[in-house]
C-alpha cells in the first residue's frame, strides 16, 4: 500500500516534468477520445432514427401475420382469428401500444394519374404513437374512427395525383375472389412525413370501411405491438406468442426489415472498430512518450533500483504514469464529447443530402445519441489497450541494470 | 561475524576489444563497524569491488557474503530487498531522485520499506538536521548545491540504519571544506551507530582520514594498512 | 549527399526507436487511408454504374417537369422519331425511347398496381442491362407484340409464370379506358430488389396503342461510353435539341438525386474519420519533433553561436520531418496498395453486409481498386499535416538565444 503511494507520487510528478510532451499527448488522447465518442453518437443517432422511422413505417416492434403474408402480402392471407377476439385478448394483455390492421397493396387513381400504394385500414384511436403520422402535420383532418369514409394520403402522392383535401380519389384492390374491389374516397387529410417514401407509399382509411370494401368481414392482415425499447423485444415477443393461435407467425422487427436489423448490428460492430482504430493511431504516440520517458530517466531508475526498489515496482511506476496520462486524457475527451454533443441535441440539419439519407433509410435531421454503453466501451477499450501498449516500455525500464544506469556518464 | 567477505572474486570487462581484469582473484574481509577506504588509480578496480559488495554487479567467479548471506547468487528482487534493508549507498554524483524534495529523498527508502509516516518524518527531520540541512527540507535537488545534494544522499544512505554504507567517490565533486565536513560526518556516524563504512576514493585527504586503507592495483590488493586518524 | 540532408538523416537515427515509432504512426494511418479510399472510390463508382446501368442511364430527354412528377401527360411527342434522329445526329446507338404508365395488373389470382414501361425492343438493350437479365424465357423483339416481361418478385406476387396471361388496366393519355391482355414471355432476375419487385416492360408500339399515346412517350435514355464522358455528350444533346421547347435534358444526378447525396453523406463521415486520423498523426509528429528540438537546445546554441541562422536550423527540423513523412508515406502507400491489391483479387466482404450493400445496388463482395488518387491522396495529406505540425518546433528556434541555449543541460 505504501509502495503504491510512492509509485503514484513518483508517476504523477514525473508526468509533469516534461509538461510540453504531456500536454501534446493529452491533446492527442483527448481529440482521439472525443472523436470516438462524437462519431459514435452521430452513428448511433442515425441508426436510432432509422430504426425508429423504420419501426413507425413497419410499424411496431413485434408483428403477427398469416404465415404466407410476408411473401405474398395479399388479401387472401388473413389472420383467421376475428378482430373482436383479437381485441379482447390484446386489450387485456396490457401492452404499451398495439393495433390490428388491414394492410394490402392497392392502386389509387385521381382523374389525372394512378399510382400503386399500400392501403392501411386502421383504427385511428389505436394508432397514436404507432405510425409516423403526427396530428399537427396533417392538413385537413386525420381519420375519426374505424368507419370513417375518408382517406388520408401523403403530400408527395397528393402532388403527383394533382389532388387535394376534399377531392375524390378511387381505390382499387382485389377481394379474396380476385374480383376488383373498387371504391371512391374523399381525401380527408394530407400528411407530411419525415421520409419522402412514406408520403408516396402509404394511404390510410378506416378499418371497417376497408374490410367492407375487400369483403373480408371482421378479419385483419396484421397485428402490431409496440414495446419500450427496440433493442430488447424478446420479452414482448414471447408474450405475443402466448396470446395468438397456432396458425399465425410472430416476427420481431429486425426479422421483417432485415436491412435495418443488419444496419443495427453492423453499426454496433463499426463502433468497436472505430474505437480500436483511433486507439491504434494514439498508441504510437503513447508508446513513444513512455519510451522517451524511460530513456531520459535511465539513471534515476538505476538509482531507485540501487536503493532497493524492486523491478516490479519500477514496472508499476511506468504503468501508473501511463494510466494517469490516459485517465486525464479520457476525462478531457469525455467532457469535450458531451459538451460538443449537447448543443446538437436538437438535431443536425442534413437537408442538403436529404434524398441521399433517404436512400440509406434515414431522415434528414440527425439527432446524435450519446449512449452510456458506447462511452463506457470507448473508455474501457482505451484503458485496457493502453495498459497493454505500456507493458513493453515498462518492461524495458524494469530490465535496466542499476550498475549501467548509474555509471553511465554523459 | 564479518560485515563483508569476498572470497577469490574475479570480474572481467570488455572495453572495446580489450579485456580488462577489474577484479583478479581478490579476497577481503571487513569486520562489522569497520571504516575502510579502497583506493586505486582510475580503473584499479575499486568501484567494481564496491558494486560487487553492493550487489549491483555480479562477479564472474568467487563468493561475496554480506554478514551470513551469500549475495552473488541472488536474484534481482532478492538483491533489491537486501539493499533496501541492509545497505546504504552514496554515489559520486546524481544521487537524488530529481522529482522528490530533500525530505522525500531521505524518506524514499523508508517509504519503500513500508515504515509509518510519523516515524519517517521524525527520522528524516533528525537526520537532515544532523547533516546540517535543517530548513532545506522542501527543496528539490535542482535547487541545492552539489555539497548539499551529497549531504542529502548521506542522510538517505543512513536513515534506515543500514549495517553497511557504501560510498563511491563521495567527495569527488566537492570543495575541500565541504569534503572535510562530509568525512567528519561519516566518522561520527561510524562511531555513534557502529555502521560499517566502505569508501572508494582517490582523494588523498579522505585516505588520510580512515582507520584502514586498502590500496588496489589491476584488480588486486597491493597494500592493506591499519592507520590512526590524523 | 548534401550536408544538410546528411545531418538531418543522422539526427533521425540518434533516437531510432522514437523515429521508428513516429514513422510507424504515419505508416499505420497511411495504410488505412490508402485501403479505405481505394475501397470507397471503387464502391462509389460501382454504386453509380450499377444504379444507372440497370435502368436510369446517364441522361434522359424528357418533358419539362416530368423528372419531379412523372405525370402521364408530361410527354415527349413522337418519341421514337426523336430518338432515331438523335441516334443519327450523334452517331450513337445507345439511345432508346420509353413511355410509362401506372396500371392495375391482374393475373387469375392476384392484382397489383404496377408501373409498366414501354421500351423499344431493338434499342433498349443498348442503354439498360435489364434485357440481358432475363432469368427465364426471353425479352420481346417485336415492337407491337402483346407481350410483357416482369421482375421475379412481382411474378411471384402475381403468381404468374412464363406463358401465363396478365391483364393490365389503366387510363390512356386522353383519359380513356386502357386495357390489354398480355402474355408473360420473360422473368427478370436482376438481383436488385427494387427492380425485381416492380419491373414490368412491354413493347413501345403496343404501349402507345393501348394508352392512346399517338406516338408520344415520356423519355429518351442516352448513355455515354462511360460516366466521365456524360457531361460532354449532354452538351451535344442539348445543342441538338436547342429550340425544342417540348423537351429538356436531365442528367443522372437529377434523375437519381439520392445517389450522389448518399455518396456525399458517406464521404463526409469518411472524411471526418480521415481527418481525425491525420490530426492524431500530426500530434505524434509534433511530440517527436518538439522533443528532439528541446534535446538539442545546447547543440543548436553552439552552432548558432558559430553563426548559423535560426532559419537554416528550422529548415533542418522540417527536413527531418519530411524524411519521416516520406518514409512513412512510401511504406504506407506500398503496404496499403499491397493489401488493396490482395483484396482486389480476392474480394472483400464484411459479414452481414449483404443487406446494406443491396440497398445501394452493390454486390456483397467488394473489389477495391488501387488508383493513383487513392494511393497518393492519404499519404500526401498526412505529409502536409506532419510538416504543419513540425512548423511550431521549427519556429521556436527563432526565439533561441545562443548563450542561454549553450548553458542548457
Amino acid at each position: 500500500m505504501n509502495t503504491l503511494r510512492v509509485l503514484l507520487m513518483l508517476a504523477w510528478r514525473n508526468l509533469w516534468r516534461n509538461h510540453r510532451r504531456t500536454f501534446i499527448m493529452l491533446a492527442a488522447i483527448s481529440v482521439g477520445v472525443w472523436a470516438m465518442i462524437f462519431m459514435t453518437a452521430l452513428t448511433q443517432g442515425m441508426v436510432n432514427d432509422m430504426v425508429n422511422d423504420g419501426i413507425s413505417a413497419l410499424p411496431g416492434h413485434v408483428q403477427v401475420h398469416h404465415p404466407a403474408y410476408r411473401d405474398d402480402p395479399n388479401v387472401n392471407n388473413l389472420i383467421a382469428t376475428p378482430d373482436t377476439e383479437i381485441s379482447a385478448r390484446f386489450g387485456a394483455a396490457g401492452f404499451r401500444q398495439w393495433a390490428s390492421r388491414v394492410k394490402v397493396p392497392a392502386v389509387i387513381a385521381s382523374e389525372r394519374e394512378a399510382r400503386g400504394v399500400t392501403l392501411l385500414g386502421i383504427d385511428p384511436d389505436r394508432e397514436r404513437g404507432l405510425t409516423f403520422i403526427v396530428d399537427d402535420r396533417v392538413e385537413g383532418r386525420f381519420l375519426d374512427g374505424v368507419s370513417d369514409t375518408g382517406i388520408v394520403i401523403g403530400r408527395k402522392l397528393a402532388n403527383t395525383l394533382e389532388t387535394d383535401v376534399g377531392k375524390r380519389v378511387v381505390i382499387m384492390s382485389q377481394d379474396p375472389n380476385n374480383d376488383i374491389a373498387e371504391r371512391g374516397f374523399r381525401v380527408a387529410g394530407v400528411f407530411d412525413a419525415n421520409m419522402p417514401s412514406f408520403e408516396e407509399n402509404y394511404v390510410f382509411a378506416g378499418k371497417q370501411t376497408v374490410q367492407k370494401l375487400l369483403k373480408i368481414g371482421q378479419r385483419v392482415t396484421e397485428i402490431v405491438v409496440l414495446g419500450d425499447d427496440y433493442r430488447d423485444v424478446d420479452g414482448l415477443y414471447r408474450k405475443v406468442e402466448e396470446l395468438v393461435d397456432e396458425d399465425v407467425i410472430v416476427n420481431r422487427w429486425f426479422e421483417l426489415d432485415t436491412y435495418l436489423g443488419t444496419m443495427l448490428r453492423v453499426m454496433d460492430g463499426f463502433v468497436l472498430v472505430w474505437v480500436v482504430v483511433i486507439f491504434l493511431a494514439l498508441s504510437f504516440g503513447l508508446v513513444n512518450t513512455l519510451v522517451m520517458a524511460v530513456f531520459e530517466r535511465v539513471r534515476e531508475i538505476g538509482l531507485m533500483m540501487a536503493l532497493g526498489m524492486k523491478p516490479s515496482s519500477i514496472r508499476g511506476q511506468i504503468l501508473i504514469e501511463s494510466m494517469l496520462l490516459l485517465v486525464i486524457g479520457l476525462a478531457i475527451g469525455n467532457v469535450l464529447a458531451v459538451a460538443s454533443i449537447e448543443p446538437l441535441r436538437s438535431g443536425i440539419d442534413l437537408s442538403i443530402v436529404a434524398e441521399g439519407m433517404a436512400m440509406m433509410g434515414a431522415a434528414s435531421v440527425l439527432y446524435p445519441q450519446l449512449r452510456m454503453e458506447d462511452v463506457v466501451l470507448a473508455n474501457v477499450v482505451v484503458l485496457i489497450l493502453g495498459f497493454f501498449a505500456s507493458l513493453s516500455p515498462a518492461w524495458r525500464a524494469s530490465r535496466l541494470e542499476p550498475i549501467e544506469a548509474i555509471t553511465r556518464v554523459d | 561475524m564479518a560485515a563483508v567477505r569476498c572470497i577469490d572474486v574475479c570480474k572481467t570487462y570488455l572495453q572495446g576489444n580489450q579485456e580488462i581484469r577489474a577484479l583478479d582473484h581478490l579476497s577481503i574481509e571487513i569486520e562489522a563497524g569497520g571504516f575502510v577506504c579502497l583506493s586505486s588509480p582510475s580503473g584499479g578496480g575499486k568501484t567494481t569491488l564496491l558494486n560487487a559488495i553492493g550487489g549491483l554487479d555480479r562477479p564472474d567467479s568467487g563468493e561475496v557474503w554480506i554478514e551470513d548471506q551469500r549475495i552473488d547468487t541472488m536474484g534481482k528482487s532478492e538483491l533489491a530487498d537486501l539493499r533496501l534493508r541492509k545497505i546504504g549507498f552514496v554515489f559520486q554524483a546524481y544521487n537524488l531522485i530529481p522529482v522528490l524534495t530533500a525530505r522525500e529523498n531521505v524518506e524514499f527508502v523508508m517509504q519503500v520499506q513500508g515504515r509509518k509516516a510519523a516515524e519517517r518524518r521524525e527520522r528524516s527531520t533528525e537526520l537532515l538536521e544532523e547533516v546540517g540541512l535543517a530548513g532545506l527540507e522542501d527543496r528539490r535537488p535542482a535547487q541545492m548545491s552539489g555539497g548539499q545534494q551529497q549531504r542529502v544522499a548521506v542522510a538517505r544512505a543512513i536513515v534506515s540504519r543500514p549495517t553497511l554504507v557504501l560510498a563511491d567517490e563521495p567527495t569527488a565533486n566537492l570543495d575541500s571544506k565541504t569534503s572535510d565536513g562530509l568525512m567528519d560526518l561519516f566518522e561520527e556516524l561510524n562511531t555513534k551507530h557502529e555502521t560499517t563504512f566502505v569508501i572508494a576514493t582517490h582523494d588523498q585527504r579522505v585516505m588520510a582520514h580512515v582507520p584502514r586503507l586498502v590500496r588496489m592495483l589491476d584488480g588486486r590488493i597491493v597494500d592493506d594498512i591499519e592507520q590512526h586518524a590524523a | 549527399m548534401n550536408l544538410v540532408v546528411r545531418l538531418a538523416w543522422r539526427n533521425l537515427w540518434r533516437q531510432p526507436r522514437r523515429t521508428w515509432l513516429t514513422i510507424g504512426a504515419i505508416t499505420f494511418s497511411n495504410i488505412l487511408l490508402v485501403f479505405m479510399m481505394s475501397l470507397q472510390f471503387g464502391m462509389y463508382n460501382l454504386m453509380i454504374d450499377n444504379s444507372l446501368q440497370a435502368f436510369t442511364g446517364h441522361m434522359q430527354v424528357q418533358a419539362p417537369g416530368f423528372v419531379d412528377d412523372h405525370r402521364m401527360r408530361q410527354t415527349v411527342p413522337d418519341v421514337a422519331g426523336l430518338a432515331q434522329s438523335l441516334r443519327e445526329s450523334l452517331t450513337l446507338d445507345t439511345v432508346a425511347a420509353r413511355a410509362q404508365a401506372f396500371v392495375l395488373a391482374s393475373s387469375e389470382e392476384r392484382s397489383y398496381g404496377v408501373a409498366v414501361i414501354g421500351v423499344e425492343p431493338q434499342f433498349e438493350r443498348n442503354v439498360s442491362s435489364i434485357p440481358g437479365l432475363v432469368g427465364e424465357g426471353r425479352f420481346f423483339d417485336d415492337r407491337d407484340a402483346a407481350e410483357i416481361v416482369v421482375g421475379s418478385v412481382l411474378a411471384r406476387n402475381l403468381r404468374v409464370g412464363l406463358g401465363d396471361e396478365l391483364t393490365i388496366l389503366g387510363s390512356g393519355l386522353d383519359g380513356s379506358f386502357a386495357a390489354a391482355v398480355l402474355t408473360v414471355v420473360g422473368i427478370i432476375d436482376s438481383g436488385i430488389p427494387d427492380l425485381d419487385r416492380t419491373l414490368a416492360e412491354i413493347p413501345l408500339g403496343l404501349f402507345q396503342e393501348v394508352f392512346s399515346m399517338r406516338g408520344a412517350g415520356h423519355q429518351i435514355v442516352i448513355n455515354a461510353a462511360n460516366i466521365d464522358l456524360a457531361p460532354e455528350l449532354q452538351l451535344r444533346v442539348e445543342h441538338l435539341l436547342a429550340g425544342n421547347a417540348d423537351v429538356v435534358v436531365q442528367e443522372w444526378d437529377r434523375l437519381q438525386p439520392g445517389l450522389r447525396q448518399a455518396i456525399q453523406a458517406d464521404m463526409s463521415s469518411s472524411f471526418f474519420m480521415y481527418g481525425v486520423l491525420t490530426i492524431l498523426v500530426a500530434f505524434s509528429v509534433l511530440n517527436t519533433q518538439l522533443m528532439s528540438v528541446l534535446e538539442r537546445t545546447r547543440e543548436f546554441g553552439i552552432v548558432m553561436a558559430l553563426g548559423l541562422k535560426p532559419g537554416r536550423l528550422g529548415r533542418l527540423v522540417m527536413l527531418e520531418t519530411a524524411i519521416m513523412g516520406g518514409v512513412g508515406g512510401i511504406l504506407g502507400a506500398l503496404a496499403g496498395s499491397a493489401i488493396t491489391w490482395y483484396f482486389s483479387a480476392n474480394g472483400f466482404q464484411i459479414p452481414g453486409m449483404e443487406e446494406m450493400a443491396a440497398q445501394f445496388n452493390l454486390p456483397a463482395r467488394m473489389y477495391p481498386q488501387v488508383s493513383r488518387l487513392s494511393v497518393s491522396l492519404g499519404p500526401g495529406i498526412v505529409l502536409a499535416f506532419s510538416l504543419l505540425a513540425a512548423a511550431y518546433p521549427a519556429l521556436r528556434l527563432h526565439w533561441l538565444r545562443p548563450v542561454e541555449a549553450m548553458r542548457a543541460a
